[in-house]
């Protein structure tokens, strides 16, 4: 080695037991600076359990995969929830008495991915494939989202309730979508999947004439929003369980 | 008419056609309930509400449909959970499809109903419910315990496959309303401030998250605080009383303290009142002290009423006030009269002045204010009357003068006259000259007016010089003598009056001793009291003891006469006897003939001259 990296070495070596009287005779500035770097390394290496923030597009920045499933998994729990709740919201406005129920047997745009089914078939598959039918569900409803949010308020008389939970929902979709992004390039780096996701072709009927129909339309979308966010919710806790706990959550 | 039938027919067919819901349909409650413990199966059951025969009059079937699926398929189990039921295990279970069962009856649909698995998900009740004490309070009423549980076993909660939230209700057990915490995710918590004493009821439910359905309750934990004895039993803590006395003591003490330290000196004055020590009126006791003395005098001199003492250092010298009666202010008894009226004074215990701020010692309390004699009521044995009496005898006396002079027919008008307006009531002098006594009475009027005015003393005695005592014991004064027994004594000292004539330089009356001495006829006498002046005026008078002696056997003129012409009257004496309480004997010593320095500076003679005079 170089005298200058010896010299940078025993620098660095020294420099958590800089003596005081090398600081009052000028090195202050630089020893200080490095003293509090090194303080600053060896607190967030001790367990911090705040989650740390990476500004986007840096790539030394490492969250670790633990974090990035808790945020997903609150992400997705939230998303599920406000939902629910505007599912709800909505059939008790709109949708009773009016046997919509039944004719929401047809599935949603989403049914042409096989998601697993039960229980079984989720322990089943592999979490690579999970997490790519998760990000293709994800990916499916960014355009219906969007579209949701812009019809809903051509709804007569629509609760202002219903209306913000469209904007969240949408909103927290894209977060989501992106920290399963993360995952999967920590999870399955390198690997480019081909985007797998569904087209939604239910725009015309969102902004059908027949108030009756139209009602049906928002109702049916709901319905497949509400059952495909709890999919993607028990589909991240299972994921989580498996891969951070190990299945001992 | 066949056309109206059809067409009504079809209207009714179409109506049950809209109508798909079951409870439209036939227009009763449902009955069919599903539900799903884990996610994983569910069931479906079915009350017997209104048929009380379904299975008599035949089987009851139930009917499902899977989204994906045309047809309806019949319950595959209808036993395993139980009566009326029909259970769905994983293999038939999908989680996200939606389902139709329905209920029939020999093509009868009772009732129908579509949902999806994950929508129905009540879990079990928790199990395994305990508690622990955590801890007590101080007053041992309250104590804090820790309840835990387990998630019912059914459910996977481990795989993540469900996420399970609990809510906590519990009750004392002679209570009837459930008591609910918010619902946790936790599988632990504490209850805090439950009574020692009671006994109470917990009860766990869960729900899976984000759900609305609760499953059902477990069973009721049963805690027994009962059984934990605790040191105080009662629920109502008794009025601390011991606490309540001893914080009291303490904070009373505390205050006292307190007051003592801050009020110290206000508690001495009154426990402790202090002494009023003797003080002139106006004069700063810090200056007497620091001996600034001429700051005293000009304090003193701003005062009328009072005169310097400028022989404070000549201790030995002795000074009598004199004092020009005022009959118009005086109120109180002559000197003279309570050297005379000894049963007064013994029974008044009357010595002589009150004390004022003049400092003359008196018998009276010493602090009465300063106010002369006007305000010495408890002095002055004398009376009204004998006030009178005083004045009336000192007119006599005045008279006396008066007629000495108008014999003599000697008067020095002018004297008076020049007389400066300072010389006050007390400077004027003794004298046994007629003359001078004469002018003085004859100016007495407006002298005595003059001085009157301007006297700020209220009364001042007129001070004689005791001549003589007679045997009968009373006191032979010269001039202005006083004499209550005998008016014959007035004559007795024309002749001393007239021999007094001398030209006095009216110095602002201020006389010579030596010519006052001549005028003097000293046979026996009392002493009178000296007086330390602290009355100041620009100038004053003094008058020196006189020699006077006691001479018994000089009575009458005669003795006058001898010690009048022959002796020098001795400027200064010594005492002699003390014949207490009435006075002083005073020996006349022979002094030598004053020089004329001493002629001249006369009134008062400094101390190199008396070295001189004195052996």
């Amino acid at each position: 080695m170089s005298k200058e990296a010896l010299k940078l070495q025993n620098k660095e070596f020294r420099v958590p037991y800089v003596p005081i009287t090398w600081v009052r005779n000028g090195l202050s500035e630089g020893v200080l600076l490095v003293v509090l770097l090194v303080s600053n390394m060896l607190l967030s290496k001790k367990g911090a359990t705040s989650l740390p923030i990476c500004p986007s597009g840096s790539v030394g920045c490492q969250v670790s995969l633990g974090n990035l499933f808790d945020r997903a998994v609150k992400l997705s729990h939230y998303i599920h929830s406000l939902s629910s709740e505007m599912f709800n919201e909505f059939d008790e406005r709109y949708a009773q008495g009016r046997g919509f129920i039944t004719k929401a047997i047809n599935g949603c745009h989403t049914s042409s991915l096989t998601t697993p089914e039960d229980k079984e078939q989720a322990q089943q598959i592999h979490h690579e494939d999970l997490l790519n039918l998760v990000l293709g569900v994800l990916r499916s409803w960014n355009d219906p989202l969007l579209h949701l949010v812009s019809e809903v308020q051509s709804i007569k008389e629509a609760p202002d309730t219903i209306l913000w939970k469209a904007v969240e929902i949408e909103e927290q979709n894209k977060r989501l979508l992106e920290g399963m992004e993360k995952i999967v390039g920590q999870v399955h780096p390198g690997e480019i999947e081909n985007e797998v996701y569904s087209r939604w072709s239910g725009l015309p009927s969102l902004q059908m004439a027949d108030e009756d129909s139209r009602l049906f339309a928002f109702y049916s979308l709901l319905h497949c929003l509400r059952r495909d966010s709890h999919k993607i919710d028990n589909y991240l806790k299972l994921l989580k369980c498996r891969l951070i706990h190990d299945s001992n959550c | 008419m066949d056309l109206r039938q059809l067409l009504l027919i079809l209207a009714l067919v179409c109506a049950n056609d809209s109508l798909s819901t079951s409870e439209v349909i036939l227009g009763r409650p449902p009955i069919i309930k599903c539900r799903s413990p884990e996610q994983e199966t569910f069931s479906c059951h079915w009350t017997d509400r209104d048929f009380l025969n379904l299975t008599t009059l035949g089987t009851v079937q139930l009917l499902y449909m899977r989204r994906n699926d045309e047809e309806w398929k019949e319950c595959p189990d209808y036993v395993t959970a139980g009566e009326n039921s029909c259970y769905f295990n994983t293999s038939y279970t999908s989680i996200w499809i939606t389902y139709c069962v329905k209920l029939i009856k020999k093509d009868e649909v009772l009732d129908e109903k579509c949902f999806s698995v994950d929508e129905i998900v009540q879990p079990d009740p928790p199990v395994g419910l305990n508690w622990t004490l955590l801890n007590t309070s101080l007053t041992g009423i309250h104590a804090d315990i820790q309840v835990r549980w387990d998630p019912p076993p059914s459910a996977d909660v481990q795989k993540g496959w469900i996420t399970l939230e609990y809510e906590l209700q519990y009750k004392d057990v002679n209570e009837t309303k459930w008591r609910e915490l918010e619902p946790m995710l936790t599988t632990v918590v504490p209850l805090y401030s439950l009574k020692l004493g009671r006994d109470y009821e917990i009860r766990v439910r869960s729900r899976q998250r984000a759900s609305e359905k609760f499953g059902e309750f477990s069973e009721a934990l049963y805690v027994s605080l009962s059984s934990i004895s605790s040191v105080l039993c009662n629920e109502e803590i008794e009025f601390p009383w011991l606490l309540v006395i001893v914080f009291g003591t303490f904070g009373l003490i505390v205050v006292m303290f307190l007051i003592l330290f801050s009020k110290h000196r206000r508690l001495k004055m009154l426990i402790l009142p202090p002494v009023p020590a003797p003080k002139i009126k106006g004069i700063d006791p810090d200056l007497l002290k620091k001996g600034k003395l001429d700051e005293v005098n000009s304090i003193l001199a701003s005062h009328d009423s009072y005169k310097p003492q400028l022989y404070n250092d000549d201790s030995w010298v002795e000074f009598i006030e004199l004092d020009i009666d005022d009959p118009d202010e005086k109120t109180d008894g002559l000197d003279t009269d309570r050297l005379l009226g000894d049963d007064h004074c013994k029974s008044h215990n009357c010595l002589g002045v009150k004390d004022d701020d003049s400092g003359r010692a008196s018998c009276c309390e010493p602090d009465i204010p300063e106010t002369d004699f006007s305000a010495s009521d408890t002095c002055d044995g004398t009376s009204d009357i004998d006030q009178s009496k005083k004045i009336s005898q000192k007119e006599e006396d005045l008279l006396c003068l008066d007629q000495k002079d108008n014999d003599e027919s000697h008067a020095s008008p002018a004297d008076p006259t020049t007389r400066k307006p300072n010389t006050n009531i007390q400077s004027e002098v003794n004298q046994s000259k007629p003359p001078f006594a004469d002018s003085i009475e004859s100016t007495s009027p407006p002298v005595r007016t003059q001085l009157s005015n301007q006297s700020s003393v209220a009364n001042i005695d007129f001070y004689a010089q005791v001549s003589d005592v007679t045997p009968a014991g009373s006191v032979v004064l010269s001039p202005g003598q006083t004499n209550k027994t005998k008016r014959t004594q007035c004559e007795a000292y024309t002749e001393p009056a007239i021999q007094c004539q001398p030209n006095f330089t009216m110095d602002s009356a201020y006389f010579c001793e030596a010519d006052v001495k001549k005028c003097i006829a000293a046979t026996s006498h009392d002493a009178v009291e000296p007086h330390v002046q602290e009355q100041s005026f620009n100038e004053d008078v003094y008058f020196t003891t006189e020699s006077l002696t006691t001479t018994a056997e000089n009575p009458g003129a005669a003795a006058v006469e001898a010690s009048s012409s022959e002796m020098p009257v001795p400027d200064y004496t010594s005492i002699h006897i003390v014949h207490s309480p009435q006075g002083l004997v005073l020996n006349a010593t022979a002094l030598p003939v004053p020089d004329k320095e001493f002629m001249i500076s006369c009134g008062y003679v400094s101390t190199d001259q008396l070295n001189k005079i004195m052996p």
